[in-house]
């Protein structure tokens, strides 16, 4: 069974922290762009 | 045309939360349905919980990812079809597709260590799997080579479709050589899955979840990678434009006489 929680865990946790890195990245970069107004292309 | 860059459109914004909300759904669903619900298998017992994340992940790494990562860069190689979407689309789709790569390796290898008794075997299956991680870490690595957006953009591209040839050879190994890893459970050549029951319909689930998590994943990365271009291009119009009012000074400096003219 510890193997099946390691998979789950390795899986989820990988998930969580690369999903809350974009999320973060995403919203640093909005801040940004609204200070400076910069167009999209 | 262009839209302010910091704006979103609300619609935009409500899909990819809905999205979002759809993959943690589905996902805390087939990790419920997968360790509590499911019952064991006759072969593999309670290891076969594994075959419900492993699979999708690698259906999402391989043929996903990959899949969208080389199309971008064909439409993107194609004079007709060349537009700076098709490029971000690939760098953004290989980014995520990277992330999901490394985590089939790391969940087949705890799967096989139970079940073959080690971690990691050269066997052909999990070697041109790693070897497609090391080229999408390689992509990664020369997207982040300074110079000419569209230079970077050609040469990513190329290696982009260099290492999509190692798709087919990742999923045809397990026909072609003798390998440890077990033949396709879908998939197959008879296009018969040898999975049945709650079991299948939790699989089924597993690869819907997937997916979800990887579309929102990829739509997120998308937006972070055309905030960060349209970033670096006004940066570039400010220092151009410092450049121009800094030319302009000089010039008027360098010719007094002609600042009194009409």
């Amino acid at each position: 069974m510890s193997y099946i929680a390691a998979g789950y865990a390795a899986a989820l946790v990988t998930m969580g922290l690369y999903a809350g890195l974009l999320l973060r990245r995403r919203r640093r970069l909005e801040a940004l762009a609204e200070r400076t107004g910069g167009d999209a292309p | 045309m262009s839209t302010p860059v910091a704006a979103w459109s609300r619609r935009r914004a409500w899909t990819v939360r809905a999205v979002g909300i759809a993959a943690l759904v589905s996902l805390a669903a087939t990790v419920w349905l997968g360790i509590w619900v499911t019952p064991p298998d006759q072969v593999q017992h309670d290891l076969v919980r594994l075959v419900y994340i492993h699979p999708p992940i690698a259906w999402v790494a391989l043929y996903l990812a990959f899949g969208i990562g080389a199309l971008g860069s064909v439409l993107w190689l194609w004079r007709r079809t060349r537009s700076p979407f098709w490029d971000r689309l690939a760098s953004a789709s290989i980014e995520v597709g990277t992330v999901f790569t490394a985590l089939t390796l790391v969940t087949g290898s705890i799967w096989g260590r139970p079940t073959w008794g080690v971690w990691w075997a050269w066997d052909a299956r999990l070697t041109s799997t790693a070897l497609l991680l090391v080229m999408e870490l390689g992509y990664l690595a020369l997207r982040r080579v300074p110079g000419d957006p569209e230079a970077r953009a050609r040469r990513c591209a190329v290696a982009a479709i260099i290492a999509a040839v190692d798709v087919p050879i990742v999923h045809f190994s397990v026909v072609w050589w003798r390998t440890l890893h077990q033949g396709a459970t879908v998939l197959n050549a008879n296009l018969s899955p040898t999975i049945h029951g709650s079991m299948a319909w939790t699989l089924l689930l597993g690869f819907v979840a997937v997916t979800l998590v990887f579309v929102w994943m990829l739509l997120v990365r998308l937006r972070i990678e055309t905030l960060e271009q349209a970033l670096e291009g006004a940066e570039l119009d400010e220092a151009l434009q410092e450049r121009w009012a800094e030319g302009d000074t000089e010039a008027a400096l360098a010719s007094p006489a002609g600042v009194g003219e009409p």
